[in-house]
């Protein structure tokens, strides 16, 4: 680096806080790379173009642009198929892809998290924690007004939040990103531009829980009081302009919207809702929709090589979890639980079930696309011998029987297949119970000796690390695993307060040591989300929590 | 006449009772928890039980089914668990596009299924005969999803010649409805033809080796005004009673059909609401239903009752 740079970026570090210019620091020291240093960055709400001048100091040139170059046209509209929400159209209760796409076209968030894990401003500014990261202050953009017309203020900002936290309101879904972290009435309005979130604990991740990765937290007015399917009020792009339930919505161009930089080229969208994928996706054939919003890799076969189909594809941490009950036998001996973990042939797993269209999973939530996912802990393989022989020194070379319970969604079925098949190779007889999601969630789930559960996508794998894993059955709320060891309560502990990547890591490994070891859970894989538009439209961004990011789209012939 | 119909129509009553106890233990013998469906799998077991409690459905079976009777008789369908809209809103909708549906095949598969039967009879033994009666067999037994699919393919897909979504927007004209209607009904026109045509034929058989059929060739009327007059008029009674059977699936029980054009009618509905356990939707919609399926019966009797008068003084000693 010659002198100017350093110069450069020592004026940019003299403006920054400690945890940022340690962000920095690792990034220089070779500890973190230029991309896991962007997406830090971005969580401790550095600014995309002082990240970029920090870059370029270090002569270094990166891309944050995540549209396409193709050219798009003015006006039109586009159809688009997506899943039949499941329930009211309401923020608060939202839990399903089917309502949070549509939650994130009226609405939106403070920040936005991209497919990279990058969180890019959006209702905020910028943002910064305290020393400790116990507190956020988040600077609120101004000049934005809801899709009534009224102005959006720091006040909307307060009371939606502290909305999201009140754990007495019916349904209340954000509870699963904030029970423990944030509380009611701790979130104030500092002047009318800034607002302070102080939480129950320090948290380095917590920017987002903000974002649109807790898809609850679109900003609504102060005075919001339900029926949210009435007005679909919100300062997103986009303004309802009818809405059948189960049937369909339409959405014209919101004439109020404040960013006059990126209004959308479209006139509007009209999303069909469609209760099963086979309809949608000869629908989308037929050309009857210019984009599905989301299709699985075993209904949409014949779309991954069809040559007028442009496939989105982006990795995502949604996951399936093979759990193991380690309160009692036959699952209580760990050396059986790593039987069955390293009877399992994840490569063919993946070809069979995903084609390809997956990533091999550590039986531990911190995929490799975490950045805090630590890249020295080895993968786990097939290795049938091995299991027996483990199976031997557990007592257990008679091998036993054992009911695997689990829900009828996407590929799980056939996942449980599998996991029958590599039980037999080392002696243990697996019988299936495949009932519907409500009946497994309702009478299995928590109590079943083995069972496999699915995980959607998060941003960071707090969620993943806590619920499932948690000793304390307060925190540890779907712990089906009944797994309790205070050594990994105590790392989970460490990690949440860790606020950069490299404190985390030298954590992330320590868990996923212990985790392997333990293997309360099999995670064979995380997998795609895939989209599926026609070459007729371009200038989409999706997420693997399934926003969809309209902006940019248009036609293009 | 009066009596027979007021113990048709007390039959029916009794019936759509009978209907409104298996519906309303059926419902509740549906695995999974109403609260726990609505606040989603990961909800807090306290809510759900607080939930569950101000929903009521934690009350004793035989109270909840008093009130949900006495709500019913006061035309009160009450909320959407899932969608909290009335559920009067939900099911007005369904019906009324369960109807267009039914119409539209109905129009279509009768006059086809009647006529193929009378020419199968006509031709009993020839070719056209064994034409009309194993194609029309065969072509029962396809499952709906599968010749939705292989009709999608050919009409929208590959020829591009039929609209794939059956919906259409509110506000388009009588014409355009059919047009979206055409390829959702061809599947159902392809599962009622040979039944149809198969009754159709035996009683068209049976009516051209009566002696009636015979005394009127003797006395030498002219074929055609035998089989107008006296093979048809005798022959048609079963199948009125057989359409009039089928009504309540077209209009009702559409379920694969529905959600394969993506169609918003009664069985899409039913469907959805016994997936999420929308216990009032889904119980006013079988109760529609059923509605429905006894209406259409009550009907048929009645213009059975008509065309054969047995019945009607049989019912009246």
């Amino acid at each position: 680096m010659d002198r100017n740079p350093r110069r450069r970026l020592d004026a940019i570090r003299s403006g920054c806080t400690e945890l940022e210019n340690n962000a920095i620091d690792e990034m220089l020291s070779g500890k973190v790379s230029r991309r896991e240093f962007v997406r830090a960055g971005t969580v401790l709400g550095l600014s995309l173009p002082t990240l970029s001048a920090i870059l370029a100091a270090c002569s270094s040139a990166t891309s944050t642009n995540t549209g396409t170059s193709q050219t798009v046209k003015k006006g039109g509209r586009i159809t688009i198929g997506h899943q039949t929400p499941s329930g009211a159209m309401d923020p608060l209760l939202t839990a399903d892809v089917g309502r949070l796409t549509i939650l994130g076209l009226a609405g939106e968030y403070l920040a936005f998290s991209d497919k990279d894990l990058k969180l890019r401003p959006v209702l905020a500014e910028s943002w910064s924690p305290n020393a400790d990261g116990s507190a956020w202050t988040f600077k609120i953009r101004q000049g934005v007004k809801f899709n009534d017309g009224t102005p959006m203020t720091a006040d909307d900002v307060v009371a939606t939040f502290n909305r999201l936290a009140d754990p007495g309101l019916k349904g209340n879904n954000a509870l699963s990103n904030f029970a423990g972290v944030l509380s009611k009435g701790n979130v104030t309005r500092v002047d009318s531009t800034t607002v302070k979130f102080q939480l129950d604990g320090p948290n380095g991740n917590f920017p987002y829980l903000v974002s649109s990765d807790n898809y609850n937290a679109i900003i609504l007015p102060a005075s919001y009081s339900g029926n949210w399917d009435r007005t679909f009020i919100g300062t997103g792009p986009w303004k309802m302009k009818s809405y059948s339930v189960n049937e369909s919505v339409s959405f014209d161009r919101s004439p109020t919207y404040w960013d006059s930089a990126n209004v959308p080229p479209l006139d509007g969208i009209d999303i069909k809702f469609y209760a099963d994928e086979q309809p949608a996706i000869l629908a989308f054939q037929a050309g009857s929709l210019n984009m599905l919003s989301s299709f699985s890799v075993r209904t949409g076969q014949a779309l991954l090589t069809d040559p007028n189909t442009t496939v989105l594809d982006i990795p995502t941490s949604s996951h399936r979890q093979v759990h193991m009950r380690t309160d009692q036998p036959p699952f209580d001996n760990k050396l059986v639980r790593q039987a069955l973990a390293i009877a399992i042939d994840r490569q063919a797993v993946i070809a069979g079930l995903w084609n390809g269209r997956a990533q091999v999973a550590n039986d531990h939530p911190i995929f490799k696309m975490f950045p805090s996912s630590d890249p020295s802990v080895a993968q786990r393989a097939q290795d049938v011998a091995r299991a027996r022989s483990l199976m031997a020194q557990a007592g257990r070379s008679a091998g036993f029987s054992v009911t695997l319970y689990t829900e009828k969604v996407g590929e799980i079925p056939d996942l449980a297949a599998l996991v029958q098949a590599a039980g037999k190779a080392i002696g243990i007889t697996i019988d299936l119970n495949v009932t519907d999601s409500a009946t497994y969630y309702d009478k299995y789930w928590l109590s079943s000796p083995l069972g496999i559960t699915d995980y959607g996508h998060r941003g960071v794998p707090n969620t993943f690390l806590q619920a499932p894993l948690l000793g304390d059955p307060k925190q540890g709320t779907w712990n089906a695993a009944h797994f309790n060891d205070p050594a990994y309560d105590a790392l989970f502990q460490q990690y949440v307060r860790a606020v950069d990547v490299s404190a985390q890591r030298t954590v992330t490994g320590k868990i996923e040591q212990l985790l392997l070891d333990q293997t309360p859970l099999i995670i064979p894989y995380n997998y795609d989300w895939l989209t599926a538009l026609k070459k007729n439209i371009a200038g989409v961004e999706t997420t693997g929590m399934g926003h969809l990011n309209l902006r940019k789209t248009g036609l293009t012939g | 006449m009066l009596r027979f119909l007021l113990r048709r129509v007390g039959l029916a009553l009794v019936t759509l009772w009978l209907l409104s106890v298996i519906v309303f233990l059926a419902s509740h013998a549906l695995p999974g928890d109403v609260g726990r469906r609505i606040l989603g799998p990961f909800a807090d077991p306290r809510s759900v039980a607080a939930l569950d409690h101000a929903l009521g459905v934690d009350r004793p079976l035989p109270v909840q089914y008093a009130s949900w009777v006495g709500d019913l008789l006061r035309g009160d369908l009450g909320s959407s668990l899932s969608f909290h809209v009335p559920v009067a809103q939900l099911l007005g909708r369904g019906v009324v596009n369960s109807l267009k549906l039914g119409m539209v095949a109905f129009v279509m598969v009768v006059p086809l299924g009647v006529l193929g039967g009378i020419l199968a009879a006509l031709r009993r033994g020839g070719l056209t005969d064994r034409v009309i009666t194993i194609a029309g067999l065969s072509a029962t037994i396809v499952p709906e999803f599968v010749s939705s699919i292989v009709l999608i393919l050919v009409f929208s897909v590959a020829l591009k010649a039929l609209p794939i979504s059956a919906q259409v927007p509110p506000d388009a004209d009588p014409l355009t409805q059919i047009y979206h209607l055409i390829l959702p009904a061809l599947p159902l026109v392809l599962v009622l033809f040979g039944y149809i045509a198969r009754i159709t034929r035996s009683g068209v058989v049976e009516a051209l080796d009566a002696d009636y059929t015979r005394t009127a060739v003797l006395k030498g009327l002219s074929w055609g005004a035998v089989v107008v007059r006296h093979v048809l008029r005798n022959a048609l009674m079963p199948t009125i009673a057989v359409v009039a059977t089928q009504l309540g699936y077209l209009i009702g029980g559409l379920v694969v059909i529905e959600v394969m054009f993506n169609y918003q009618g009664l069985g899409q509905l039913l469907y959805t609401s016994a997936q999420q356990k929308d216990f009032p939707l889904l119980q006013a919609g079988v109760m529609t239903v059923g509605a429905v399926y006894l209406t259409a019966t009550l009907l048929a009797d009645i213009g059975y009752s008509f065309v054969n008068p047995r019945i009607r003084l049989g019912g009246a000693e």
